[in-house]
């Protein structure tokens, strides 16, 4: 990162910068424009009102609490999905036999979709906290798996073959040869499967929970508070796009540098 | 005493056939073909079929000497990168053996270091944690200390921190013989080294190679289809032929050391290019279709 950065680097960023707030200043015009146009605060209320209606909201501290909720629910169900799926994509990418036992299971319930699990979720667990984990984490899990799995099969022959003439025993062949070799597809698994718990979260919200922006939309929904619907969909869109903006920079930085080199 | 006379009792009956080395044209010290009288890879009779009806190798017997630099030669499909694998531990002979110091190879193991074509540095890793790999798995004492005297001994102190994808091919595979030597190994096996190099690189690496060798004097078993540069780097030329992969012929290279590039113009230099040129050109088109 370091090397041949400097100056030009930063002119970059700059410029990328000045582009992207020009290109949300023109959303927000044509946005405001259109509100205006058609002055109706329920079918599309103004940039404004969606502002003002985030200082209530931050004033009362219900839109701190209820974005700790999601916040948490998404967390757990990435963290277990995680702890789930690396590990299984990795003996499943280095063990023939379970690969072919698991890998059609897996094709089965890969296409169902995390909201059809809801019903399922609720029966099981009730109402609260627990089903969204459970969603959250069914939706962040293949995205991990696949990756990681990518990342298992990957590997490549000569490393290896040099790893062991070098004296590495089939421990240390995992640890420093196998796992950094898939790390930068597993990586890339959590990045979007961060991405995906934080879809399902508001999914799981909606319907199986009594806090949270996803709960808190659809009162809002209920009580034709438009302005809160925006805010709750605005700040879920700032949280994602803040977190997987951290994970790419802990990426290249830390845990896969050695893939972002010039 | 000639080169090619030292080697003989090295040499298996079976490829006994395989004519030595023409008369050589320089005699070499009695001291250094001594040194050589120790076996230190021996295969015995070695085929390698994976498993389909033309073998990659059919019965090849080798015996290379400690401190002995060979090269492998041939066209491409002779089998001589699998007969380097056997060597290294790789891949198991359908049949027969390959022994390192008498003891049966029967995986790989740090006593021989092993330089790859290209593509086998750790990309997770940094040039100096690269060539520090082997040391630590061993539980040498300070792995980085002897990464840090070896990539200085091959010119890359200043790249030591760099990742590899950074470096240029040359550096790259100087990282790589660095990281082989790291573990002092006896023996360095090297498939094609220099074979993804530019012309002039090349070159330069190869007087490399030799400057290092001098130093540390490991027996070396070098693969290449470049007529050249198995002359002028190996004590013995191993040619091999195609469909199935087998010893064609050896030839002892007279030329005494340190060798530098002139020697290539040298006649008796030319005179034994062409005459391995003319086996490989047979043994090429047997393949080529």
């Amino acid at each position: 990162m370091s090397v041949g950065g400097g100056k030009k680097g930063y002119r970059a960023t700059g410029s990328a910068l000045l582009l992207g707030s020009t290109g949300l200043a023109i959303f927000a015009g044509v946005w405001a424009l259109a509100a205006a146009k058609l002055g109706n605060e329920v079918l599309l209320p103004s940039p404004l009102s969606v502002v003002k209606t985030y200082g209530e909201l931050i004033g009362d501290g219900s839109l701190a609490s209820d974005v700790k909720a999601s916040i948490v629910r998404v967390f757990a169900g990435f963290f277990i999905a995680s702890a789930i799926a690396v590990p299984l994509a990795l003996i499943l990418a280095y063990s023939r036999i379970l690969r072919g036992l698991v890998m059609p299971l897996i094709a089965l319930i890969r296409p169902i979709p995390p909201i059809a699990w809801i019903p399922l979720a609720i029966l099981w667990m009730g109402l609260g906290d627990p089903p969204s984990y459970f969603i959250t984490s069914i939706a962040a899990f293949f995205p991990i798996f696949l990756n990681a799995f990518a990342g298992g099969t990957s590997l490549q022959q000569e490393h290896v073959n040099a790893a062991r003439s070098l004296g590495a025993r089939p421990a240390a062949l995992l640890t420093t040869v196998m796992l950094p070799s898939a790390l930068p597809m597993i990586v890339t698994g959590l990045r979007i499967g961060l991405g995906q718990a934080w879809m399902a979260v508001v999914t799981a919200e909606l319907i199986a929970a009594q806090s949270g922006l996803g709960y808190m939309i659809q009162i809002s929904r209920l009580s034709l508070e438009t302005p809160r619907v925006l805010v709750g969909m605005t700040v879920i869109g700032l949280l994602g796009a803040v977190m997987i903006g951290v994970l790419g920079v802990l990426e290249r930085r830390f845990i896969v540098p050695w893939n972002f080199t010039r | 005493m000639t080169r090619g006379a030292a080697h003989n009792p090295l040499r298996d009956p079976v490829v006994a056939d395989s004519r030595p080395g023409r008369a050589a044209l320089h005699l070499v010290d009695a001291a250094e073909s001594a040194d050589r009288a120790a076996v230190r890879l021996r295969l015995d009779d070695v085929t390698v079929d994976f498993g389909r009806k033309i073998p990659a190798v059919e019965n090849v017997s080798l015996g290379i000497g400690a401190g002995e630099f060979v090269a492998l030669l041939g066209p491409s499909g002779c089998g001589k990168s699998t007969l380097l694998n056997v060597l290294a531990g790789f891949q198991a002979p359908s049949k027969g053996r390959a022994y390192l110091d008498g003891e049966p190879l029967l995986g790989p193991s740090a006593k021989c270091g092993v330089v790859f074509q290209k593509h086998s540095l750790f990309p997770w890793m940094t040039a100096l944690e690269n060539v520090a790999f082997g040391p630590r798995r061993l539980g040498l004492p300070d792995p980085r200390g002897i990464a840090r005297d070896l990539l200085d001994s091959v010119g890359l102190a200043d790249v030591a921190n760099a990742w590899p994808s950074s470096l240029s091919g040359g550096m790259q595979q100087r990282v790589g013989i660095a990281r082989a030597l790291a573990t002092r190994p006896p023996v360095l096996l090297m498939d094609e080294p220099f074979g993804a190099l530019d012309a002039q690189t090349r070159s330069l690496m190869q007087e490399e190679l030799l400057s290092i060798w001098d130093k540390l004097r490991p027996t070396v078993v070098f693969v290449t289809h470049d007529i050249e540069e198995a002359i002028f780097l190996a004590d013995r030329v191993v040619v091999m032929q195609a469909l199935p992969g087998k010893i064609a012929r050896e030839f002892a290279v007279p030329f005494v050391r340190p060798r530098a590039p002139e020697i290539m113009d040298e006649p008796a230099f030319i005179e034994l290019r062409r005459e391995i040129a003319d086996i490989i050109r047979i043994e090429a088109r047997k393949s080529f279709r």
